[in-house]
């Protein structure tokens, strides 16, 4: 075994108050140039990944950077450009190219109504011992290796065994000529088990996958027996297992990751983005009924430890716990900066980007359906013929809001008992129709983490619900 | 105020110095004891704009740099390190950073240089364009966004588009003198409508172009596709699930056989992830008359890539040939585990990626298949332009697929668009189940390839 050398720290200069004339230059270069708001966003990154295959460490895979991206608004439109160079040249000619797009030129003169930053709002006080108090790379590895021994422990006709984990440390400082000036750290680490199971012509994989933010000793606290033993009794059920029948069924929904499907079906259609583009049914519904009324869905940013927690957005607001969905009735939108300023919905501290390079836009954090009155068992119990989805996979959703998830493991329903194993299920629908037919939800809310691809890159969230049961919806199989 | 376009264009890519980036990796590896090094760099700028009813939406500018060293320790294990940091500081962070995670080397499996990181190089005819103001991309793109709406009263919005440009330049070294360069300038548009009638779903379809400048994009031809495709789904109806005949648009059917690419991947074979084993060389994989080839020098390739990541050429290479599997995708890595030749399929890594860079499907010199086969005298049949969601439907290991699509039932040779279905099936049964071609190759962006009749597949639908 090699020593625990600690993980490569990079040493990246810090964002601090030294930061505050460069950054009152770039916003008053832009005010005095006409533009109506500038936002500066600076961040500094430093990840690891590691990969497990078998009984060996395969890959190690340190990364660190630093950049910009720079924001002007002329009204209602928007220039962005993003950058390495974080000199102040750099970042006035970062700003210029901003200003160029939208038909700003450069102005010597004032400061164009900029009053200066506020006091600097310091979220990252408190997390500057988060890096180096992460596991070293001694003890990470060592639990990767022990969690793909386990699974060779568990587990029955084991063809391909990995476990990889991922250490996310960023960095951020926001200013912006309404004088938001803030500053934050972000952690979010997250480690996975996979195996591939193979008997003959019948081949199965199944994977799991762990996230929390702001622990930095997570990692030496994950469970990696539990997570091996349901990863292979996973794997064993669905090796043998028959292709589902397509057709219309009632289903039941898995607590934790089966969140997916609101998160994807209706989650992004009340963000603004969708509002400004015109591609949500619930643009003018806000106060109309869009849900059963079984039916609550929240959003937030607050939940200790969850993937999709913050201190602040990536625009400097601090986060809210939003009602999006209350008895089924529509409540509110997420919104961000572009969005409160073009559609009218205030602000939630849901402005998010994948780094530097985007620029924000309204995303979901920590989005879950509130749980309900009834056990797991009440649910499966109700229906005489439909389909138990214990594990999703992923999905998407389309521009006519269609969404397509896999079902990973799942179960027929038969006189309300779980039945045989069947794999190759698709779940197919749209929001609109499928909202009104969520009819029951359990009591035995759970979140999980994941990640979300949209507008403005990659982002670390949270998905959740209770067992859920839909009425009635389409599942393509053979 | 007079309004100049000349904001991006005047920030030109600031361009990497090969000899001087390996002098002061030279420099400061000795200075940590290191002998043995390689790197890839590359930096870039990016121009986009979208627009929203007439009105710009986004306008977007990026300068990107990023560098990923690899070295090798004395016990000759392999760490790298990844920045976006070009500095002489950053450059030698990267090095300690891979100098410290090389203690944790695989020894069963490490890379080494390719032995064809100095071979001589294909020459690409790859037209260097200026990249242009960026108001005039919004004028063109404003231009064309009028255009698609005036083609139909239904299509209303053009949610999804853009049209971009990018000037970059890549870099390969190593410390036995590799240096591998080259500069390329890229442009893009895609145009997705959205049409809704009254009383009906909404329908969405679009097209995409891509050219080595945003002077030679064929924008009037991505109007006409993005207005043909998606006036042609506003008359659309349920389809009765069952088992159908399909016709695979080339798109659609280089998405497929690209999902199921571990098939021919070596480095997935290694790992045991890939529904072939070392032996499947010389196994017959498909019906005769199939043959794939990777060839990412077709000039049909916007932006191909004279060299991999390990600076080995990249060649012409035939996967399968005569329905047989014939050759895997290699790395350094993985040929020397074959005992074959590096192929030109590599990334950079302490464990090297493998992927394929563009795919041409077709009969190749086999003969056989189905003759005269025209999906507009067809009956029964499922036309599938594009399928959706394929890192959620495709079991790669496994070889099942379950995939949402948007496409036509076909009867009497009348095509309607179909409401919403799934596709279903298994790869190795779709390569053992195709019917024949019809019609000419056609380039797109992923590879050439005509439509793919392919027997009975499972179809869902929400009839």
């Amino acid at each position: 075994m090699v020593a625990s050398l600690p993980l490569p720290v990079v040493s990246l200069d810090p964002f601090d108050l030294s930061w505050r004339p460069r950054l009152e230059a770039v916003l008053s270069a832009g005010c005095a140039a006409g533009a109506t708001l500038v936002e500066v966003f600076l961040e500094s990154t430093d990840h690891i990944g590691l990969l497990a295959e078998q009984d060996r460490i395969t890959n190690v895979s340190p990364a660190f950077g630093k950049g910009a991206g720079i924001r002007v608004f002329r009204g209602e439109r928007d220039g962005f450009v993003s950058t390495n160079d974080l000199s102040k040249r750099g970042l006035l000619t970062a700003l210029e190219q901003a200003l160029g797009m939208l038909g700003l030129e450069p102005c010597s003169a004032g400061r164009g109504g900029f009053e200066g930053l506020a006091h600097l709002r310091d979220h990252a006080a408190a997390k500057a011992g988060w890096l180096a108090a992460c596991p070293g790379l001694g003890d990470a590895t060592a639990r990767l290796l022990e969690g793909t021994a386990l699974l060779e422990c568990h587990g029955q006709h084991l063809q391909a065994r990995r476990g990889s984990y991922a250490r996310d440390w960023q960095e951020v400082m926001v200013a912006a000529s309404d004088g938001t000036f803030a500053r934050d750290i972000r952690l979010h680490q997250s480690v996975g088990l996979n195996a591939l199971v193979a008997d003959g012509e019948h081949r199965a994989s199944q994977g799991r996958r762990y996230g929390s933010t702001d622990r930095p000793d997570d990692l030496l606290h994950w469970d990696a027996e539990a997570s091996a033993t349901e990863l292979c009794a996973s794997a064993r059920a669905m090796l043998h297992a028959d292709y589902v029948e397509a057709g219309s069924y009632p289903v039941v929904l898995a607590n934790r990751f089966g969140g997916v499907i609101f998160h994807e079906a209706c989650g992004h259609l009340l963000e603004t983005t969708q509002v400004e583009r015109g591609t949500t049914p619930f643009a003018d519904q806000v106060g109309s009924p869009i849900a059963h009324g079984a039916v609550t869905a929240i959003d937030e940013g607050l939940s200790t430890g969850a993937f999709g927690s913050l201190s602040m957005d990536d625009e400097g607001m601090e986060p809210q716990r939003n009602v999006l969905i209350e008895n089924g009735i529509l409540k509110r939108f997420l919104s961000d900066r572009a969005g409160e300023l073009r559609t009218g919905h205030a602000r939630t501290g849901s402005g998010r980007r994948q780094s530097h390079a985007f620029a924000a836009a309204s995303r979901m954090r920590n989005t879950f359906i509130a749980a309900g009155p009834h056990s797991p068992a009440d649910l499966i119990g109700s229906v005489e013929r439909g389909l138990y989805c214990k594990s999703m996979g992923g999905g998407s959703v389309g521009p006519t809001g269609q969404f397509n998830f896999a079902v990973e493991e799942g179960y027929l329903i038969e006189n309300g008992q779980l039945g045989k194993p069947v794999k190759g299920a698709t779940l197919i629908g749209e929001a609109k129709e499928v909202l009104p037919r969520i009819s029951m939800c359990a009591n035995d809310l759970e979140l999980a983490a994941g990640f979300c691809g949209s507008v403005s890159g990659s982002i670390f969230v949270t998905v959740g619900q209770p067992h859920i049961k839909v009425d009635a919806i389409t599942v393509g199989g053979r | 105020m007079t309004v100049t376009d000349t904001a991006i264009r005047e920030s030109p890519v600031q361009g990497l110095d090969a000899s001087k980036l390996a002098g002061q990796l030279e420099r400061l590896a000795a200075e940590l004891g290191i002998r043995r090094w390689d790197l890839g760099a590359a930096c870039s700028t990016d121009t986009s704009v979208q627009v929203d009813r007439g009105e710009p939406k986004q306008l977007k500018g990026a300068q990107r740099s990023s560098i990923t060293v690899r070295v090798w320790n004395a016990d000759g294990l392999v760490g790298i390190t990844s920045t976006s940091d070009l500095s002489a500081a950053g450059l030698a962070r990267a090095l300690a950073g891979a100098q410290e995670a090389s203690a944790y080397g695989n020894a069963d499996d490490t890379p080494t240089f390719s032995p064809l990181a100095t071979a001589p190089l294909e020459t690409l005819d790859q037209p260097l364009r200026e990249p242009v103001g960026i108001l005039s991309l919004l004028a063109t793109l404003q231009e064309a966004e009028r255009d698609l709406l005036s083609r139909h009263v239904a299509i209303s919005t053009v949610p999804y588009n853009g049209l971009a440009q990018r000037s970059s330049e890549r870099i390969y070294l190593n410390s036995d003198g590799a240096c591998r360069q080259q500069r390329l300038s890229t442009a893009s548009l895609y145009l997705y409508a959205r049409a809704e009638e009254a009383g009906r779903k909404p329908r969405s379809s679009g097209a995409v172009r891509l050219a080595y400048g945003a002077g030679l994009l064929d924008v009037a031809g991505c109007i006409d596709e993005a207005a043909e495709r998606t006036i042609s789904h506003l008359d659309y109806a349920p389809i009765d699930t069952g088992r159908y005949p399909c016709v695979f648009s080339p798109e659609a059917f280089l998405d497929l056989i690209g999902a199921f690419s571990s098939l021919f991947n070596a480095r997935s074979v290694l790992d045991g992830v890939s529904l072939s084993q070392r032996e499947s060389i010389g196994e017959q994989l498909a019906v005769p008359f199939l043959s794939i080839h990777d060839n990412g020098l077709h000039p049909g390739n916007i932006g191909a890539s004279s060299f991999d990541g390990e600076g080995t050429p990249v060649h012409r290479l035939a996967l399968v040939d005569g329905g047989v599997l014939k050759h895997f995708l290699h790395s350094e890595a993985t040929a020397r585990a074959f005992g074959v030749a590096p192929t030109g399929h590599a990334g950079l890594g302490a464990k090297v990626s493998v992927g394929t860079n563009w795919l041409e499907i077709g009969p190749g010199d086999s003969a056989g298949g189905a003759s005269g086969l025209d999906r507009h005298k067809a009956d029964g049949v499922v036309w599938i332009e594009s399928l959706s969601a394929l890192h959620a439907g495709v079991k790669a290991s496994q070889g099942s697929f379950s995939l949402p699509f948007d496409g036509w039932l076909i009867q009497g040779g009348e095509a309607r668009s179909i409401e919403a279905a799934t596709v279903a099936g298994d790869i190795r049964a779709v390569l053992k189940g195709l019917i024949g071609f019809e019609g000419p190759a056609k380039i797109t962006p992923d590879g050439l390839c005509p439509h793919v009749w392919v027997e009975g597949l499972s179809i869902t639908g929400d009839a």
